[in-house]
């Protein structure tokens, strides 16, 4: 059982796809990970011995954000937007689309469920 | 896609003379602007602009956080009170 980053532990899947199971790391940083550390990506994960694993978190350290780190930071632009006063901002207050989609249809995905009009007529 | 840096930033030209001419002139005043278009630059910060909606002039007090964003962003031009039908729903 490999830890990285924290709380992350990918084992049976081959190295590049267990590491995007951490926020912050998806197939393509996953990938230049390999590469830095010069680890076989059709290897998995049990297969590793401890110095490599270790390269893996060092890198990692050393080099990408990750898990908490990265959802603090995003949370803390979304809050700067907020605190400015700016069109951004006043979008992520009223939970609705930040990059002028269509509100009159859709965004269901910021807007959450549909919630029915009182008094609308057929 | 995003501006060409060799370009610079836009300003419309009046923008600048007016900040200019506020920042020479011992500061205060609220700037009036109509160019919502125009990028904010470092050189307004701490000065006050009233940017126009198409209604009137909101003051806009530019911060360092502001830099390189259009003054636009921060003068919304719509205002929404809410549905008619919500607000009878609420009185019942």
């Amino acid at each position: 059982m490999a830890r990285i980053a924290g709380v992350n532990i990918p084992t049976a899947k081959r190295v590049p796809i267990a590491l995007t199971y951490i926020t912050g790391i998806g197939p393509s940083i996953a990938k230049q990970i390999c590469d830095a550390t010069k680890i076989d990506q059709a290897r998995r994960v049990n297969e590793l011995t401890d110095a490599e694993v270790l390269a893996i978190r060092e890198f990692i350290d050393a080099n990408v954000t990750v898990e908490g780190d990265l959802r603090r930071e995003v949370t803390m632009n979304i809050k700067r937007l907020m605190d400015l006063g700016c069109y951004r901002g006043l979008r992520h207050r009223r939970n609705l689309p930040v990059r002028g989609q269509r509100t009159h249809t859709n965004a269901r995905t910021r807007k959450g469920p549909a919630k029915a009009i009182a008094g609308k007529k057929k | 896609m995003a501006r060409s840096v060799w370009k610079g930033p836009f300003v419309d030209a009046y923008v600048l003379k007016k900040a200019e001419a506020s920042r020479d002139s011992g500061r205060s005043e609220v700037i009036k602007i109509w160019s919502r278009r125009s990028t904010i630059l470092p050189q307004f910060v701490g000065l006050t602009f009233g940017v126009y909606n198409g209604k009137k002039h909101v003051p806009v007090n530019v911060t360092e956080d502001m830099i390189g964003q259009k003054f636009g962003e921060y003068s919304p031009t719509r205002t929404y009170y809410g549905h008619a039908a919500d607000k009878k729903a609420k009185r019942k």
